[in-house]
């Protein structure tokens, strides 16, 4: 270690170039993540919060399904009877509005039933109650762009006017902030035609799913018989996220960028130490030639790619992090620290496998080189 | 203490170019000893270092250092050998780049398994012993090549050698510096009491040592 350390010195300029490139692989990689993570969770985080194990869709659709499914009541109801399955109607609907304090706000109204799993409840204000079917719990990021308790908020062109009756956590839908309605309020905005006057008992008796709460085993055994017996196509809670405008594009087209970089970092680190070993074999040859074993010059090499990718990385990783505190929450970007690290250790991983690339030109380099026999 | 080869042979290449370096050629080198090799280019006297100093096993023969035949020992044991027993001074590229002189010997000693700052004094001694105390701290760059030799010596006597081999030491330096790097690696023979072979075409070295063996006495009929 105490001639790699010396040699790190010595070649410092070299180093650094590298170790800066390791640096911004490394931010890149990290931002490039907190983004991934942040476009889900704005994507799908109010479908994650949801309490369900599994979403029941109608049959037919295979994408988009949240906006295609609709579902009757009954089929929740029959679901409700199956033993040990909690089963309750979800709406959900892109919509917007403007409150009577003129600030205009797009929302995913959900719809949910008072009290079940799916009412998310409210941390300032009061939840849903079915004695009050125009009261709408919003989530922080309405309130955050002006929406208050008290408020009235009315829907676009339908003119249905919903009573702001409290605030939840952070959730959102298709990258649109959710608020939560009663399921028959949901109807309304769901089926209401734009200059009509339909009373709503008349609204079709539909939703764009069931959510289930499933018992252990259920779904390994009994799902295909209920969803025959209930018209439904159910899908783990997980894979309902894809239902969601967007979702997946955005994943692959994250997850591509991500790929890339990790093909990169292993590419540019494995260069760099392909050009560095063939610089120093005389110096590697005189090292042999002199009793280093073929072990310590791996253990050498090593240490100073351990020594730049780790550094560069960690680096790196304080960049992404502080890019995650500088744009706090005006973009959607989350990079929690168990992400970021599993990250940055991949980075370091993929450099290290780059560094490798190498080793074999180290332990073949000839200490005979060194007299003039071989000159 | 001696260096005994004994009936060596060696072929170097592949194929047609498959050359015999040396055959048969049996000698010693006394210990306290400074030992000329002499001969033309291809006469074999990098081929003989290379084999007394176990960097090329011979085809043929024994290469005893003080009893222990370096031509039998694994390519582990002759690693240790090397860093252990024997010191190089070679032809050129004989320091690694962007360390200071004193950093130069502490690294070898690494190679050991040494601790440096344990040998951090020792380093300084010898050095000074090779007239470059007030060097320690330049890099080989800020070093003229007779400098640059000096510091070599005084890296490979670090580990007390019972072998000490120098590849044509003064092929980079002039005249007056050649004479006195070919002094101090007598003296430092002489004082270390250590084997020491020179392969030299330098007439000044030839004067210096205490023996001198012809290489061209020992060439194979068949080498090229």
């Amino acid at each position: 270690m105490f001639l790699a350390l010396l040699e790190l010195r010595a070649a410092r300029g070299r180093f650094l170039l590298m170790g800066s490139v390791v640096v911004l692989v490394a931010a890149l990689v990290g931002i490039v993540s907190g983004f991934t993570t942040g476009l889900g969770d704005d994507t799908v985080s109010a479908l994650r919060r949801m309490p369900a194990t599994h979403v029941a869709f109608a049959p037919g659709s295979d994408s988009d399904q949240f906006a295609r499914s609709l579902v009757d009541e009954r089929a929740a109801a029959d679901w409700d009877k199956e033993k040990g399955v909690d089963a309750t109607p979800l709406g959900v609907a892109l919509t917007r509005g403007a409150t009577n304090r003129d600030v205009e706000v797009d929302l995913a109204a959900f719809g949910v039933e008072p009290g079940a799993f799916t009412d998310p409840g409210a941390d300032r204000g009061k939840a849903l109650d079915a004695d009050e079917p125009h009261g709408i719990v919003i989530s922080r990021q309405l309130a955050d762009d002006g929406v208050r308790v008290g408020d009235t908020l009315t829907v676009d062109r339908l003119g249905i006017r919903l009573r702001v009756v409290g605030t939840t956590s952070r959730s959102s839908y298709g990258h649109v902030p959710a608020a939560y309605v009663t399921a028959d309020t949901w109807r309304q905005i769901r089926f209401t035609t734009p200059g009509t006057d339909v009373r709503p008992e008349e609204l079709p008796a539909q939703y764009s799913a069931v959510a289930l709460q499933l018992p252990a085993g259920f779904a390994d055994q009994k799902l295909p018989g209920a969803d025959r017996r209930h018209h439904t196509a159910t899908v783990p809670l997980q894979d309902a996220f894809a239902a969601a405008p967007g979702y997946e594009g955005e994943r692959l087209t994250m997850t591509s960028i991500q790929a890339f970089l990790f093909l990169i970092a292993p590419l540019v680190v494995g260069a760099f130490f392909a050009v560095w070993t063939v610089q120093r074999t005389p110096e590697l040859a005189l090292l042999r030639a002199m009793g280093a074993s073929r072990r310590r010059l791996l253990g050498h090499t090593l240490a100073q790619a351990a020594v730049v990718v780790a550094l560069g990385t960690a680096v790196g990783a304080v960049l992404a992090f502080a890019v995650g505190l500088l744009v706090g929450e005006r973009v959607p970007f989350s990079l929690p620290a168990s992400s970021l690290a599993a990250t940055m250790g991949a980075v370091v991983l993929v450099g290290l496998a780059g560094s490798a690339l190498t080793l074999r030109r180290v332990t073949t380099v000839d200490p005979m080189t060194m007299l003039g026999a071989a000159r | 203490m001696s260096l005994r080869l004994d009936d060596i042979t060696v072929t170097l290449g592949h194929g047609e170019s498959r050359t015999r370096a040396l055959r048969g050629l049996s000698t010693v080198f006394r210990a306290g000893a400074l030992t000329a090799l002499v001969g033309p280019s291809g006469s074999g006297k990098s081929t003989l270092l290379a084999v007394a100093g176990a960097l090329l096993r011979p085809d043929e023969g024994h290469v005893l250092l003080n009893g222990t035949d370096l031509a039998a020992l694994s390519d582990r044991e002759r690693a240790r050998a090397r860093r252990t027993r024997i010191g190089y001074v070679f032809q050129s590229g004989n320091l690694l780049a962007g360390l200071t002189a004193e950093e130069q010997l502490l690294a070898a000693a690494t190679l050991a398994g040494r601790r440096p700052r344990a040998l951090r004094g020792r380093a300084r001694e010898l050095l000074a012993e090779v007239g470059l105390a007030h060097r320690s701290g330049h890099r080989p760059d800020q070093l003229s090549g007779g400098e640059r030799q000096r510091v070599a010596l005084a890296r490979a006597l670090l580990s007390g050698p019972e072998l000490l081999l120098v590849d044509e030491p003064t092929a980079a330096v002039d005249r007056a510096r050649a004479d006195d790097l070919t002094g101090l690696i007598a003296r430092t023979t002489h004082g270390h009491g250590c084997v020491t072979v020179v392969a030299t075409h330098d007439p000044v070295v030839t004067r210096a040592a205490d023996e001198v063996v012809d290489m061209q006495q020992h060439v194979p009929a068949d080498a090229g």
